[in-house]
C-alpha cells in the first residue's frame, strides 16, 4: 500500500498586513497633498478637504446624495451587467469558434475604436436625455472590453484539459462547467475589473451630456454655478461608490472565483 | 477487442505510422515499448479516438476508457475528490455518489487524507496517482497508459505496479501500456511489442522473460558488462 500523510503550511499575515499599512499610507499622502495644494490654490478652483467634507454633509443630510447617487448606481448595474453578460456570451462563443470571431472582429474593431463621446451624441440622437441613452452608452462600451478578455481567456485554456474531457466523454455542459468557464475565470476577473472602471466614466460622461440627474448631471451642474466644494464632493462621493463597487463586490467576487489558486499559494 | 488494420499516421511530413497493424484481444495487457517518436503515444491517441488515421482502419470495441497520460492534466481550479469524480458525473452519477466512489479509488492509491488537497498542492507522483484513480473510477473495460510512472521515484513505481497488477486482474481490464523502460512492461505486461521509428513492430517472444530483460539491458548500457 502507498502511503502519504497530509500537511499545509501556513499563511504570510504578516506580509499582508505590512501591505495594508501601505496602502493606508499612500491614502493618508494623497489626502495631505490634496489639503496643501487647497493653501496655495484660488478656493474658487480647489475646495480643500474640510469644504468638501462640510458639503458631503450637507449633501447627505438632505435627500440630494441618496438619490442622485441611486440614479447613478441603477444606471451602472443595469449598463455593466447587459454588457457584461453580452460580452461574455460572445467571448465564450468567439473563443470555441473562429467564424463567430472572424465574424463578430469588425464589431469589436469600431467598438473599441469610436470615442465615448460619440456614443454619447449618438445615443442622445436616438433616445433622447434620460436613462435609455446613458444604460445604452455604458452597455456599448463595456462589450468589447469584456469580449476581448473572455476570447483570450478561452483561447488560453490548456488544452489538454479540453482533450481529457472528450475522452472521459464530458458532455458539453459539463465542458463548460468544469474546464472552461474556471478557465476563463482569471481573464474574466479581469476584464470585470476594467469594464467597471470604464462604465464609471461611462456613466458620469452620459450624465453629463444626456440626462438630468445622476451624480454625472450634479456634477456639472455644480461647474456651471461655480459651486467648486459641490463639486468636489461628488468627486469624492464617486470615488466611494467606486471603492465600494471594487471592495465589496469586485474584490470579494475574484476571491470567490479564484479560491482554488489561494488554496495552492 | 482493439484491431488495427494497415494503419498510417502521419504529422506534417514526419510519416509516424506506417502500415501497422494488429490485434489486442480482451483481457489482455500490451506492453509498447521504443524510443521516443516511434509512434507509442500516437497509437493510444488512435485508440481512444483524440486522433484519427490517415490511413487503414481502427477498430475499438464500444467500451468505457480510462486514460492514463504522460502528465496528470488535473483540473488545477477542483480538488483531488472532485477531479476523480468528475467522469463519474460524466457518466451519469451524481455528485454524491460520484464523489464517494472518487474517495474510494484516491484510499486505493493511498491518497486518503488528501481527497480536499487541489492539484498544485501535491507533488508530481501523488499527481499522477489522482490521474490513476481518476482512470479506475469509472471502470473502465480498456485502459492506455502513457508512461504513468515517469514522474515517480522507483519505490513508489515498485509500490504502484502492484496495486495495479491487483486491480487490473481483479476487473479483467484490457490494457495498453506505453512505456520506454521494458522492465516495467515485462512487470505488468502478458504480450509486450516494441515499436521502431518509421512505424515497424516487432511482437517480442515473453516465453523467457529474463533472457528478453538481460537482452535488453545489454542494448541500453553497450559496452558495459551485464
Amino acid at each position: 500500500m502507498v502511503s502519504t500523510t497530509p500537511h499545509k503550511g501556513s499563511r504570510g499575515a504578516a506580509t499582508r498586513r505590512t501591505r495594508l499599512l501601505f496602502a493606508v499610507l499612500g491614502a493618508a499622502a494623497i489626502l495631505v497633498g490634496w489639503w496643501l495644494l487647497s493653501l496655495w490654490v484660488n478656493p474658487a478652483i480647489m475646495a480643500s478637504p474640510a469644504d468638501t467634507a462640510r458639503a458631503i454633509a450637507r449633501l447627505a443630510w438632505g435627500d440630494t446624495l441618496w438619490i442622485q447617487l441611486l440614479i447613478t448606481l441603477k444606471r451602472l448595474v443595469l449598463g455593466l451587467g447587459i454588457g457584461v453578460a453580452t460580452g461574455w456570451v460572445l467571448g465564450v462563443l468567439g473563443g470555441l469558434e473562429p467564424r463567430v470571431r472572424s465574424f463578430l472582429e469588425p464589431l469589436r474593431w469600431v467598438g473599441m475604436t469610436i470615442p465615448a463621446v460619440i456614443i454619447a451624441v449618438l445615443a442622445m440622437l436616438w433616445f433622447g436625455l434620460g436613462d435609455v441613452t446613458v444604460i445604452f452608452m455604458v452597455t456599448l462600451i463595456v462589450i468589447p472590453t469584456i469580449y476581448v478578455n473572455t476570447v483570450s481567456g478561452v483561447l488560453a485554456i490548456d488544452r489538454r484539459l479540453v482533450e481529457m474531457g472528450h475522452v472521459y466523454r464530458f458532455s458539453r455542459r459539463l465542458l463548460l462547467t468544469e474546464v472552461y468557464l474556471p478557465g476563463i475565470a482569471s481573464p474574466a476577473m479581469a476584464g470585470l475589473t476594467l469594464a467597471t472602471g470604464i462604465a464609471v466614466r461611462a456613466v458620469v460622461l452620459g450624465e453629463v451630456l444626456g440626462a438630468m440627474d445622476g451624480i454625472g448631471h450634479a456634477f456639472s451642474r455644480a461647474m456651471s454655478y461655480l459651486e467648486t466644494p459641490e463639486l468636489f464632493a461628488w468627486i469624492v462621493v464617486l470615488l466611494a461608490l467606486m471603492g465600494l463597487i471594487e471592495f465589496g463586490a469586485l474584490r470579494p467576487l475574484k476571491r470567490w472565483a479564484m479560491r482554488w489558486r489561494k488554496a495552492a499559494e | 477487442m482493439i484491431t488495427f488494420l494497415h494503419v498510417s499516421k502521419s504529422f506534417d511530413s514526419l510519416k509516424v505510422l506506417h502500415d501497422l497493424s494488429f490485434h489486442i484481444a480482451a483481457g489482455q495487457i500490451v506492453g509498447i515499448v521504443g524510443p521516443s517518436g516511434s509512434g507509442k503515444t500516437t497509437i493510444l491517441r488512435l485508440i481512444t479516438g483524440i486522433l484519427a488515421p490517415d490511413g487503414g482502419t481502427v477498430t475499438v470495441a464500444e467500451a468505457a476508457v480510462g486514460y492514463v497520460f504522460q502528465e496528470p492534466r488535473l483540473l488545477p481550479w477542483r480538488t483531488a475528490l472532485d477531479n476523480v469524480a468528475a467522469p463519474l458525473r460524466a457518466q451519469g452519477l451524481d455528485k454524491a455518489r460520484a464523489r464517494s466512489v472518487a474517495s474510494h479509488w484516491l484510499e486505493r492509491m493511498g491518497l486518503q487524507g488528501f481527497e480536499r488537497y487541489h492539484p498544485a498542492e501535491l507533488s508530481g507522483g501523488m499527481a499522477q496517482r489522482v490521474s490513476i484513480a481518476r482512470a479506475f473510477a469509472t471502470e473502465p473495460s480498456i485502459l492506455v497508459m502513457d508512461e504513468p510512472f515517469s514522474n515517480m521515484d522507483a519505490t513508489l513505481k515498485a509500490a504502484l505496479l502492484g496495486i495495479l497488477q491487483g486491480i487490473i486482474k481483479e476487473r479483467d481490464t484490457t490494457v495498453v501500456y506505453v512505456t520506454h523502460e521494458l522492465t516495467e512492461a515485462l512487470q505488468l505486461a502478458d504480450r509486450i511489442v516494441e515499436l521502431n521509428p518509421g512505424g515497424g513492430l516487432r511482437e517480442l517472444d515473453l516465453s523467457d522473460r529474463a533472457a528478453v530483460a538481460r537482452e535488453w539491458l545489454a542494448t541500453t548500457l553497450g559496452d558495459l558488462q551485464v
